[in-house]
């Protein structure tokens, strides 16, 4: 029987048999699809909710009627001043109280003329990541105070107040819009990456384990078409599963973009059609290698569910690989790009942060994922006539 | 026709000392004729399984031969395949794919045209009267719907020689007689080869034209029902098998 013809009668089959697991695909298109537009969407509420903080111009502060001096600068800074609520260091440790306390002391304006540096307090915790965003704008808004001070007394001593200011620091950041988007962003390789994983688990499973507990894979072998066209044509449908998930979620992430709340994010993600098509033409080797070595380790396993256990080290390989890229201080290497799933994860950070990608980048994990699909598939040719008379 | 001649295969099981070494066929001999079915009689362990298997190609013999109408499994063993419609004693279905599906999916996999194999299974349904089942999704058949289904899978391609593996283990008598009668027709009107794998006198004293008597991976004998009677000095079949396979005293020969 011709080669291609089994083949494509096996993917068919497969297809239609694992399009048709309704519930495990509602499964898969909510943890994978759906989830990664969510956290974004999430993400950009959080980010939001502090622009506007950052927008309102508010200080909590204790004890303000007792210093005029004080005010006065607050209010020509535009800031509106609020005093805290009676329980605020209970608030502060258990997060309901969203923004640093300042504490003045009662005698501040006092010792303020008398030059004796009134201590002003200011409170936070470090538990409670809302307030302690704000600890930065209240602390430069204090040392602003500060700075006015003693800019006036040095005038009116006669010195000039550039004196104390012996060089200046300018801060530039270098980061483009994309660049300084994909600390934010990063997240979203991750999760199409999750997607291929998941997309194609179940079906690698079923068509390898799920047809020996079923106990169809003898009745398939008794057929003449060739170990390998079958082997062949189940990891095409298994890859193609992957893929149309992988796709489904790179696509998900153009409608969220429209959802975005925090204005600076939505100005700074940029996901059109072109950075989809990047992420997709990326994952097409990777989605094929992942495909081929969870049959060949599933093939090995009667039921489904050792097959799952078996998988579990392959699934949190992939999962866990891109965390090399945060805790690694050094930046990129030239051997990220030869580890699937981490060279995956590195190409599509750079795709979001606009960089040029060469053939020379994509060509190491091009190898490995042929590699490994080739050995993988070879694997479960032979295994498959051993596996099915056990 | 098949002929397996002298088949010997052992397996070994565990590594270095722990190796253990099982004999699972010794010297099975079979020959099958076109338009006659041969019963493969034998107890539990005596080697049934592992020989079909072997005729099959699922499992490679240590020594003998295999042929199919002519062909031979060593250096033929896709035409050999192509030639057989094997019913094994694993009949695993796809539960969601209806039994048309099931059936045709296989009947492709032999290289029959979509049309051809959709032709047959309509055939095979009304030969095995399971016309109601042929658009039901078989989740949920039952053991005698899941025969069915997995006997008209296995001759979708109208194969020349039909091999079934104790095919009626938890088939209710309903369901058992339906596929004697079954048998009898693609015998009868079709000539076609069929060999029968049982541990079950009654199935074979009904439907057997010539049974092999197996025991411990060995042929002990083989004929027609009145000739194995005859040979172990016996009018009652049950009682000529246990002097066949297991001697005198019952004990294996």
């Amino acid at each position: 029987m011709n080669n291609w013809r089994a083949i494509w009668i096996v993917f068919a089959k497969e297809l239609k048999d694992a399009l048709r697991d309704r519930r495990t695909l509602i499964a898969v298109f909510i943890s994978s699809v759906a989830m990664g537009p969510l956290m974004l969407v999430m993400l950009s509420s959080l980010m939001g909710k502090y622009e506007q903080r950052a927008e309102a111009r508010q200080i909590v502060v204790s004890g303000l009627d007792s210093a005029p001096t004080l005010r006065n600068y607050l209010e020509r800074q535009t800031f509106t001043a609020k005093p805290p609520p009676a329980d605020w260091e209970a608030q502060l440790r258990d997060s309901k109280l969203g923004d640093p306390v300042v504490i003045v002391p009662p005698d501040f304006e006092d010792a303020l003329a008398h030059g004796q540096g009134p201590r002003i307090e200011l409170m936070y915790s470090s538990a409670n990541s809302r307030a302690q965003s704000g600890l930065g704008t209240i602390a430069r808004l204090l040392q602003g105070f500060d700075t006015e001070q003693a800019s006036l007394r040095l005038i009116a001593r006669g010195v000039a107040p550039g004196t104390l200011t012996v060089t200046r620091v300018d801060e530039h950041d270098i980061a483009d819009n994309a660049a300084r988007a994909a600390q934010l962003t990063g997240m979203v390789p991750v999760f199409v990456l999750m997607a291929v994983l998941y997309g194609a688990l179940t079906a690698a499973l079923d068509t390898t384990a799920g047809e020996r507990e079923r106990g169809s894979l003898e009745p398939l072998l008794a057929t003449p078409a060739s170990r390998g066209a079958l082997v062949v044509g189940k990891w095409a449908a298994v890859f193609a599963i992957g893929i149309i998930i992988a796709v489904l979620s790179c696509i998900s992430f153009l409608p969220a973009q429209s959802m975005l709340r925090s204005e600076s994010l939505a100005a700074l993600f940029r996901f059109g059609w072109v950075e989809a098509a990047w992420f997709i033409g990326l994952l097409l080797p990777f989605a094929g290698a992942l495909s081929a070595a969870m049959m060949a380790i599933a093939i090995r396993c009667k039921t489904m569910k050792e097959a799952q256990a078996n998988n579990v080290i392959l699934t949190m390989a992939v999962t866990m690989t891109p965390l090399i890229n945060i805790f690694n201080q050094e930046g990129e290497s030239q051997w990220n790009l030869w580890l699937p799933s981490l060279a995956q994860t590195t190409l599509m950070n750079r795709v979001l942060k606009n960089a040029p990608i060469g053939l020379a980048d994509v060509a190491p994990s091009l190898l490995v994922c042929a590699a490994i699909t080739a050995v993988s598939l070879a694997f479960v040719s032979r295994q498959l006539t051993k596996r099915a008379a056990q | 026709m098949i002929a397996m001649d002298d088949l010997r295969k052992q397996f070994t099981s565990g590594k270095g000392r722990k190796a253990r070494t099982v004999m699972a066929v010794d010297g099975m001999t079979l020959h099958a004729q076109d338009g006659a079915i041969t019963g493969l009689l034998g107890p539990n362990g005596a080697g049934k399984t592992t020989s079909l298997r072997m005729l099959v190609g699922l499992v490679t013999p240590d020594s003998g031969d295999i042929r199919v109408d002519g062909l031979d499994m060593r250096t033929d063993p896709q035409g050999v395949r192509a030639r057989l419609g094997v019913l094994s004693d694993a009949r695993g279905l796809y539960p969601r794919l209806t039994a048309r599906e099931n059936i045709v999916y296989h009947g492709r996999l032999h290289g029959v045209s979509d049309e051809v194999a959709q032709a047959r299974c309509e055939h095979l349904a009304r030969l095995l009267e399971m016309e109601p089942l042929l658009d039901r999704r078989t989740d949920g058949f039952s053991q005698g719907e899941r025969m069915k289904t997995a006997l008209a899978r296995a001759l979708v391609h109208d194969p020349a020689n039909i091999v079934l593996d104790e095919p009626t283990n938890g088939l209710d008598v309903v369901a058992t007689r339906a596929l004697r009668e079954a048998l009898r027709v693609l015998r009868d009107e079709t000539g076609k080869c069929i060999v029968f794998s049982t541990h079950i006198m009654q199935e074979v004293q009904r439907l057997c034209d010539r049974v092999v008597v197996v025991s411990h991976g060995r042929h002990v004998a083989d004929g027609t029902v009145a000739s194995l009677c005859e040979l172990a000095g016996t009018d009652d079949f049950e009682d000529a098998f246990v002097r066949l396979a297991f001697g005198a005293e019952g004990q294996p020969q």
